[in-house]
């Protein structure tokens, strides 16, 4: 195997690129939702910001590109450490617990895998509602462009898909509130002084990315934008 | 010594060798001691057991003193009981109550085979420190002492490190029985010291791979080493793992 291989496939190094990976979507996420907020300042910045990301071309296609590959390889990671946990002890303990204290042992941490498994299902789902959606078009300054805008107050609108929305966001917090904090750790990016403000950093983020989230639609539903 | 006397209930894990199925078996002590140990509970049962001709529990222990690592049971799904930083040899039965039950299982993880009852096969652990957790020094006189100034954080922190006894708690309590707690430790001691620097890198991609070999799963950051390792060892040993192992890059083939 070549030396990338060989690192890539060993603990350490599985758990450094779920880390990177994780970041990197992370990054993506905090975009994401900035993107998002532009919804309250109106139909013509929403659409203008769609507009100006899909005139990058070339440059757009390699971020897509390059978060496919993060996302993927990062599911990969999360899926093939849990199938790897199974075989790791065979005989289950007849009782189990946690000794708390220092455990990070928790809601978040112990449902990686499920809210993962939901998140990557919504990725899939939520990419048919916006991304491969066929647009209205709307002119603003006289350029035609999506009308993201209006997708957004149409799908929004619906009971259902507003409360799969705002579930899914609150897994994601919690996927978040394990996931940041543990990629520092997994980076090596820690130390008995940071340790508990990153653990605490990680859990504001989480809060403050899923409320962001669960706002835009629950506005839009409840009309009051 | 207390002159009361308290009842415990015990479910015990029982089990032939690696070949037969285990199961719970239910005993009662109705006149433990509170100043007695939680191996002491297990020697006065057994001295019962062998007086009425049956089969004793067999389990792990050498020192009693909470320093040799041998001792090995998990009680009520956690390693070495309730009590933070105390291997079992050091838990009393004070802390329990009047009529409690207490589960009583060996460490379970595929890289630690059944023996028999609450005895596993531990040397996976062994084999990953002779990958590399040492350091090599030429033969004759003995170095001299202090010829080597060490600073005072990295002596103190190497301290810390080199405090684990070996016990395997950490792979018992983890839920995907992960050894990273045992091998980051040893990593993140000999990292801190001049003495380890020569064969920093070689160490821990041998002990990285080792311990992927022996079966042991991997590291989720769920923590819960660090909570019942009775040496208290902190996961920070697991990140200084990781960025020993990055520097290292050079060393993978």
């Amino acid at each position: 195997m070549s030396k990338a291989a060989t690192f890539l496939n060993s603990q350490v190094g599985r758990k450094i690129a779920t880390g990177v990976t994780g970041f990197g979507l992370v990054l993506f996420i905090i975009v994401h939702l900035l993107g998002n907020l532009a919804y309250f300042a109106g139909a013509e910045a929403i659409n203008t910001y769609s507009h100006t990301l899909h005139q990058l071309g070339p440059l757009l296609w390699i971020v897509r590109l390059g978060l496919l590959l993060f996302f993927v390889y990062h599911a990969w990671l999360g899926i093939s450490i849990w199938l790897e946990r199974r075989k790791a002890r065979p005989d289950k303990y007849e009782m189990y617990a946690s000794r708390g204290g220092a455990s990070r042992q928790s809601w978040s941490s112990s449902s990686m895998i499920l809210t993962g498994i939901l998140l990557l299902l919504f990725v899939i789902t939520h990419l048919n509602t916006f991304a491969f959606h066929d647009f209205e078009k709307a002119i603003h300054g006289g350029v035609e462009m999506h009308d993201v805008h209006a997708r957004l107050s149409e799908v929004f609108a619906q009971p259902i898909y507003t409360i799969y929305y705002v579930v899914i966001m609150v897994l994601l917090g919690m996927h978040l509130r394990h996931g940041v904090w543990s990629a520092f750790q997994s980076l090596g990016w820690m130390s008995s002084k940071t340790n508990p403000i990153i653990y605490s950093i990680a859990f504001v983020l989480a809060l403050i990315i899923a409320a962001g989230f669960i706002g835009l639609p629950l506005s839009i539903y409840f009309e009051l934008v | 010594m207390s002159d009361q006397t308290m009842t415990i209930h015990l479910k015990i894990w029982r089990q032939k060798d690696k070949n037969s199925p285990g199961k719970l078996v239910d005993y009662t002590v109705d006149d433990a001691n509170p100043d007695m140990s939680f191996l002491e509970l297990l020697d006065w049962l057994n001295e019962r057991l062998m007086n009425e001709g049956r089969e004793p529990v067999e389990f792990d222990h050498d020192c009693r003193e909470g320093i040799c690592g041998s001792c090995n049971l998990v009680l009520n799904g956690m390693a070495h009981g309730p009590m933070q930083g105390t291997a079992v040899c050091q838990l009393h039965m004070r802390k329990y109550k009047d009529g409690d039950t207490i589960v009583v299982e060996p460490w379970r993880a595929r890289a630690f085979p059944h023996i028999k009852d609450l005895v596993v096969d531990r040397s996976a652990l062994d084999r990953i420190m002779a990958a590399g957790g040492y350091i090599s020094v030429n033969t004759g006189a003995p170095a001299d002492a202090n010829a080597i100034p060490i600073n005072k954080y990295d002596a103190d922190l190497a301290f810390d490190y080199a405090a684990c006894i070996g016990c395997g708690a950490c792979v018992a309590a983890c839920p995907n029985s992960s050894a990273s707690l045992f091998t980051g430790a040893k990593i993140a001691q000999l990292a801190h010291l001049p003495q380890g620097h020569p064969e920093r890198k070689k160490r821990v991609v041998s002990m990285v791979d080792k311990m992927a070999d022996e079966g042991f799963g991997d590291c989720s950051n769920y923590a819960e080493c660090e909570a019942v390792c009775p040496a208290e060892i902190s996961i920070t040993s697991i990140a200084e793992m990781r960025r020993e192992y990055f520097k290292a890059l050079s060393e993978i083939e």
